[in-house]
């Protein structure tokens, strides 16, 4: 049977929804760092938030949709920026509609969302080749790497509201 | 000496200060099951990558939880250890983690109970606070995962897999390491799972148990993951200059993408575009959700619909997909124009007719007064008309005929109109003889005049008589001649007439004698006169005498 549910929404309202990974592993917000825990009952995982960037056209064409990518609560965005000269991934306090709203694509703050099936990659548009991952360990925090289906899991499943 | 100690109590004050300086980062609630070996790993990710100093307590001892690994529980690394879990060990246990500059707490709260697992006890609850959650996608090959989060000094190995208490066997099922896979995955593989494993450490084993409750997706194509434009489809649309106009663009994408659904104009969004204005705006998003996708609808409203829009793509785009709409200017309506023209000339042409109609006469003798020369044509014809007409000697009409046809005729048609005419019992030569008078004479005529007077018909007159027969032989047969009918009366019923004059009525009509019958009022001009004259030919001659004519009115 066919479910119909008419939603009735602002252009400028992100979307919601969970990831985890293919280990069964969620995002869960632990003092200000997304870390990537086993789902169980009581582990309430972090609902994310995202949107899509007003200007593709300027950036990778192939790579998949340019998305911004945050916390719904508390305001913080996912971003790529450089910290002791290597690619690191870090929460940051910032409104992602305020990201959405400027006039230029704001590239730290921007993740290619690429689907593979069920699937997704998210891959910084700052730093092409480096892609959000989760260690197999549990408990451990976000990271972005480049070395792909090694020790962590670049693959994600994203499931929106 | 005093200094000493005092400078030992106040290095441990501030040792003990510090402690308590600890920022208490989090509470974590942890249920675990009795008798299992249990660990937990403190980290704070920013704090635990460089050089710390991790200590656990339990509760608020300040004595360290040992690190002795004999002990049952002891500190291994950033771990703690318990080989296995107690009911004793149920308590708070604090994680302090200290570097240089900064010093964090975690608190860590442990209940311990009694996992009732698989007929040890059937009446027991089934206790979720232990239990993973997995899901399984519909269709596909997925697989389930083993949490085993132990120390490197911990060894786990012979992992065995149970649904709904039984070992899995099934060949659909693969365990691979800490993995299960699942290929095909049906509804009925949703249920109750655990993963058993053998841990080893220092040489002793023991056995962990984890509690996997597993959920199957529905079923989801991921197909075409491009989203398709159902409208617009690059069309036009003609729309009025000021007009207001809304557009849809109809969009289905699967759930899942996040594509960008947005009106562009010059690849800039509408909003953005026209960001002081406002006159073009992009609208909401209304979006229904199906099972395996959503269809969306994305407006543009244009205000006011402005010169510079037409011939301007406006380009709805989805992710990869886009389609455009071009305003044009409506195209004047032809069928309006066709179908007003056509009335038009209709109605000119009604016009023309009625005027020609009610004017024919009027405007055909005006032409030939106007355009027509007075020198005489050479057709042999010697006479304009042959008048034909009944001579009974007695009879309420036969004074009126002999008035009409040897005064008024010759008064109207001769002197004003200067036509010539002949009429029998005036233009013969005597002793002729009649036949050959009406023969000859009948020929040499242009037309043939009839005088018809219903009063006569009854006796006969007009029908028989040879000379009627000759003339209208020749009229009708041999020189195709016109025939003018004049009705002295109105004439109902035509039945008792020779059927030459019905010919003749119905081919020619009839002239219905209108005036009175004194020669001195005739002229030309009046309506019986006209109609008479229309049908006779072109006048030719000039009238008869200028004298004459001082007396009476031309006859154009």
């Amino acid at each position: 049977m066919d479910r119909y549910l008419v939603r009735v929404s602002s252009r400028t309202e992100p979307l919601l929804g969970h990831i985890q990974d293919i280990s069964h592993q969620v995002w869960f917000l632990q003092d200000q760092t997304l870390v990537a825990v086993p789902r169980k009952h009581g582990v309430i995982p972090v609902t994310i938030a995202l949107i899509s960037c007003k200007y593709p056209e300027t950036l990778e064409k192939d790579k998949g949709n340019p998305i911004y990518l945050g916390l719904k609560e508390p305001e913080l965005c996912l971003s790529c920026s450089k910290v002791n000269d290597q690619p690191t991934l870090q929460l940051m306090e910032q409104n992602i509609l305020d990201l959405y709203n400027q006039t230029e694509p704001v590239k730290s703050f921007l993740f290619y969302h690429n689907q593979n099936g069920r699937t997704s990659t998210f891959e910084s548009v700052a730093f092409p080749g480096w892609f959000i991952a989760v260690s197999s360990e549990d408990g451990c925090p976000l990271i972005i790497t480049q070395d792909l289906g090694k020790t962590s899991t670049t693959d994600f499943v994203l499931s929106l509201q | 000496m005093p200094y000493l100690l005092l400078c030992v109590v106040s290095l441990a004050l501030t040792h003990f200060v510090r402690a308590d300086e600890c920022k208490d980062i989090s509470v974590k609630n942890e249920i675990i099951s009795v008798d299992q070996p249990f660990a937990f790993n403190c980290t704070h990710p920013p704090q635990t990558s460089g050089e710390v100093n991790i200590t656990w307590y339990k509760n608020s001892s300040k004595i360290p939880i040992s690190k002795n690994v004999w002990s049952r529980i002891h500190q291994d690394e950033s771990w703690i250890l318990f080989l296995p879990l107690t009911w004793r060990d149920a308590a708070i246990y604090q994680c302090v983690i200290k570097n240089i500059n900064s010093c964090y707490r975690i608190h860590v709260n442990l209940t311990v109970f009694r996992k009732y697992w698989c007929g040890i006890s059937r009446n027991a609850l089934w206790n979720l606070s232990d239990e993973y959650i997995q899901t399984l996608h519909f269709g596909k090959a997925d697989s389930l995962t083993c949490h085993l989060n132990f120390p490197k000094s911990c060894v786990l190995d012979l992992i065995k897999w149970y649904k709904d208490c039984k070992e899995i066997e099934e060949k659909r099922f693969n365990p691979e390491g800490v993995k299960l896979f699942v290929n095909n995955v049906s509804a009925e593989d949703r249920g109750k799972y655990a993963c058993q494993a053998r841990l080893t450490h220092m040489g002793k084993e023991y056995i962990v148990l984890n509690s996997i409750s597993v959920d199957i997706t529905e079923k989801v194509e991921y197909g075409d993951r491009v989203p398709k434009i159902t409208y617009p489809r690059n069309n036009s649309i003609e729309v009025k200059l000021g007009s207001t106009l809304i557009v849809d663009c109809n969009i289905t994408d699967l759930r899942e993408n996040t594509n960008l659904r947005c009106w562009k104009v010059n690849n800039t969004q509408v909003n953005d575009y026209y960001r002081e204005s406002k006159r073009i705006r992009e609208g909401y998003e209304s979006e229904v959700s199906f099972e395996q996708y959503n269809k969306y609808t994305v407006n543009i409203t244009f205000l006011e619909v402005k010169m510079e829009d037409y011939g301007r793509p406006f380009v709805c785009h989805a992710g990869v997909s886009a389609a455009y709409i071009v305003l044009k200017l409506p195209a004047p309506d032809s069928r309006a124009y066709l179908i007003g023209g056509f009335i038009a000339l209709t109605g000119v042409a009604v016009s023309v007719m009625c005027i020609y109609n009610n004017f024919k006469i009027d405007i055909v003798l005006w032409y030939r007064s106007a355009f027509h020369s007075t020198q005489p044509i050479d057709d042999g014809k010697l006479y304009d008309a042959y008048v034909l007409y009944p001579k009974p000697q007695s009879g309420f009409q036969s004074h009126n005929v002999n008035i009409l046809v040897l005064k008024i005729l010759p008064e109207v048609l001769e002197r004003q109109c200067g036509y010539k005419l002949f009429i029998f019992g005036r233009d013969e030569v005597p002793g002729q003889a009649i036949a050959s008078v009406i023969d000859e004479n009948s020929k040499l005529c242009r037309r043939l005049i009839i005088i018809i007077v219903p009063e006569f018909l009854r006796i006969g007159l007009l029908k028989n008589i040879a000379e009627e027969q000759i003339i209208v032989y020749n009229a009708l047969i041999q020189e195709g001649m016109k025939v003018i009918l004049i009705e002295l009366e109105k004439i109902k019923d035509y039945t008792d007439m020779p059927e030459s004059i019905k010919y003749i009525r119905q081919k020619h009509g009839a002239i219905q004698w209108s005036g009175d019958f004194t020669e001195e009022s005739q002229s030309a001009k009046t309506k019986f006169w006209k109609k008479v004259r229309y049908h006779m030919p072109p006048t030719r001659y000039p009238p008869l005498s200028p004298i004459q004519l001082l007396k009476h009115i031309s006859c154009n």
